[in-house]
């Protein structure tokens, strides 16, 4: 915590003299993401030294399993917010998914395949109709996802029927958290995060689409002069983190015991909001990165899981939560006044 | 969060569609309706009870839905009501205005109301007043982040949000306060006769008389009848403009975040009282306070970019989703209706939200 308010400004704004070129990328690491970087790190070795059985095989990856979710959610909310908008339907949707795929899985007993197909599907689709309203209906973003989640746990709770779903097959198991999800100690469904994460972050820095999910939250008056196809990119942007959510799903199914609960997902759109906060992406648009979403999750999941090892009320973690996302957000605003002043 | 979707509207269409003398008698209702929100709630209010009253002479109910069961369903509409007025404040003073705090304040501010009522044997209008003032200082913490430092309202309410819940969980060891004086508040929390024409009316829950109602009468004052909801408007609608016009833009903000604590905190004690417990996570179970409040807010025609609000609209909004969620109560049985409950609250405001989008397109100009 300290080492954020000891380097407000760390990296140097000018480009190198050496390049002719004007930059026109940002940086492949922002300034944020270092600071991340040093306070995961920082708070690694802290945890370490603090209580020994931190840095073990059996408590790292429990943390990257919890990790994942978030994470894969992050990705989605992480275009959405660039794009200046916002989501908070993804509880719902990711228990729409959830349940029906947990259906299918005990009813059906349909393949991992089959199972994991039918919830990023169903995922986008309920994206899809997030992005339509938002973008064809012309309704601020938090309005109409505050309505849809509605609606969402709505049809979730319908197919849950007041019951529990109980017996869920070991179809799942490759992405869960025993032995068979690892390979080499690695989580399966933690290295398809990175993986994504990866396929993400490149094509927000180096692909028209991504570039114009940028200019949308600039701008978006300036972006349609631009000839962006607003609408489109928009409902593009929900639908991606709709397909997310179900992936997220299908993790989450896996992750779990054999037993289906319906408050899976509560509260979860705040805490990836919280990821996505903390990774430095800007909640007014036009500024972001999903490999900062990935440090923020993890970051958030380190002091929880922290919290829990160090005997102290894991309750407390939420309070931490609250400073983190306060601490990394009000450094965001000093840096940028900064900048700003030095510019003037 | 940035607006933009609407502003298209106007480029598209340069000529407002003003209305005409020429305009028709039906015509000019259906424009009401579409552009005055009171107008469209007032209506879908009616055609919500005639249609329960209706299915109720049919027998289709499980209970019957007559003047006692909607007067005494009112109880649910005290806290709603009150934190869709502290929402309302927020919404209106602009730049992304929003408090997604309040309900974890309920919940502290309850915790600190029931410790020093129920553990440490404070009197009661001292207990009252500290509750509300703690309410205030979180909302104080609120505003101070957003109207001073600058942090957009969204990420400072989350960020407190999660600081509020953890503490009201902390505070006393996740253990709700329930000793004899707490539990003994739930007798304020029933219904009453009123004096004089109560024999020929049904029994009102006494919380409406003793926190909404006030609430809402000095809500609207402040708003409509002093310089401070005026400012409160002006910087909602345009903060540079407000700011030219010599008016301290932060401070009038903060001040709208203090309020939206202050009531969250009045909130806290009816909640109390109603579960006759203070319980810590009071305002943050299930979906929690703070996202029904904004629902309400906005389906009762508050703009989310700031400027635009009206009690009336709140009222109507809130009495609207409470007979709505009252009616399906009777209409399914058993704990479906929960379900159907929040299909309602979706769909309401989705169409709200929509037509809304619409008609600002179709009668441009007309809030």
């Amino acid at each position: 915590m300290t080492t954020l308010l000891e380097r407000p400004d760390a990296p140097p704004t000018p480009p190198a003299p050496s390049r002719t070129r004007k930059r026109i990328l940002p940086r492949a690491v922002s300034g944020q993401e270092w600071i991340l970087l040093g306070v995961i790190a920082a708070l690694w070795i802290a945890l370490g030294a603090f209580t020994p059985a931190f840095l073990s095989a059996n408590s790292i990856q429990p943390l990257f399993a919890y990790v994942t979710p978030i994470c894969l959610i992050g990705i989605g909310m992480t275009i959405v917010i660039t794009t200046g908008g916002i989501d908070v339907s993804v509880a719902g949707m990711l228990l729409v998914c959830a349940v029906v795929t947990a259906k299918l899985l005990v009813d059906v007993g349909v393949s991992l395949g089959v199972a994991v197909a039918v919830s990023v599907l169903l995922g986008a689709f309920l994206g899809l109709l997030n992005g339509l309203l938002i973008a064809y209906g012309r309704v601020h973003p938090i309005i109409i996802t505050f309505g849809t989640a509605n609606i969402f746990l709505f049809i979730g709770l319908t197919v849950f029927d007041s019951k529990v779903i109980n017996g869920l097959p070991s179809t799942l198991e490759w992405f869960g958290r025993g032995e068979a999800g690892r390979t080499l100690g690695l989580p399966h469904a933690f290295v398809l995060t990175i993986i994504l994460v990866a396929i993400a972050w490149w094509c927000m820095r180096h692909t028209v689409i991504g570039r114009h999910f940028y200019a949308i939250g600039g701008d978006p008056t300036a972006a349609r002069l631009a000839g962006v196809k607003v609408e489109r990119l928009t409902v593009i942007a929900y639908v991606t983190t709709g397909a997310m959510v179900g992936l997220a799903a299908v993790i989450t199914l896996a992750s779990g015991t054999s037993t289906l609960e319906p408050s899976v997902g509560a509260g979860q759109e705040l805490a990836v909001i919280a990821a996505v906060v903390i990774g430095g992406t800007s909640i007014l648009g036009g500024r972001g990165s999903v490999f900062g979403t990935l440090l923020g999750a993890i970051l958030v999941q380190t002091v929880s899981s922290g919290v829990t090892q160090l005997g102290w009320p894991s309750q407390l973690s939420e309070l931490f939560v609250g400073v983190f996302i306060i601490i990394a957000v009000g450094t965001d605003i000093l840096r940028q006044r900064a900048r700003k002043g030095k510019r003037l | 969060m940035t607006n933009t979707l609407t502003d298209r509207a106007a480029t598209k269409h340069p000529e407002p569609n003003t209305p005409t003398e020429r305009e028709g008698l039906p015509a000019r209702i259906v424009r009401l309706i579409l552009t005055q929100r009171i107008v469209l709630l007032g209506l879908l209010l009616v055609i919500l009870l005639v249609v329960m009253f209706s299915l109720d002479a049919a027998g289709q109910l499980s209970g019957s839905f007559d003047t006692d069961y909607l007067a005494s369903s009112l109880i649910n509409v005290v806290p709603l009501a009150m934190l869709a007025v502290a929402e309302m404040v927020v919404i209106v003073s602009g730049r992304g205005g929003i408090d997604l705090s309040v309900g974890a304040i309920v919940s502290l501010a309850g915790m600190v109301f029931g410790l020093s009522y129920g553990e440490w044997g404070w009197p009661i209008w001292l207990a009252i007043i500290v509750a509300v003032a703690f309410g205030g200082l979180c909302g104080a913490v609120n505003g101070f982040l957003i109207a001073y430092l600058g942090f957009p309202a969204l990420i400072a309410t989350l960020a407190t949000f999660y600081a509020y819940k953890s503490l009201a969980l902390v505070i006393n060891n996740q253990a709700p306060v329930n000793t004899k004086p707490i539990q003994d508040l739930y007798s304020s929390a029933q219904a009453v006769q009123l004096p004089i024409i109560g024999e020929y009316i049904p029994n009102f829950p006494l919380g409406l008389f003793t926190f909404l109602i006030p609430t809402l009468l000095v809500a609207w004052l402040l708003i409509t009848k002093t310089t401070y909801g005026r400012r409160l408007f002006a910087i909602g609608t345009n903060d540079v403009a407000a700011k030219w016009a010599g008016m301290n833009v932060a401070s009038t903000r903060a001040r709208a975040y203090v309020i939206s604590g202050l009531l969250s905190g009045l909130v806290s004690v009816v909640t109390v009282a109603q579960f006759a417990s203070a319980r810590p996570d009071s305002g943050v179970s299930g979906n929690g306070m703070a996202l029904p409040a904004i629902t309400i807010a906005v389906l009762g025609g508050v703009a989310i970019t700031g400027g635009i609000g009206r009690i009336s609209g709140l009222v109507l909004a809130s009495l609207l989703i409470v007979w709505l969620n009252a009616g399906l109560l009777l209409l399914i049985a058993g704990n479906a209706s929960g379900r159907y409950q929040l299909l309602a609250l979706g769909a309401v405001l989705v169409f709200a939200a929509v037509l809304n989008g619409i008609t600002s397109r179709r009668y441009s100009g007309a809030k």
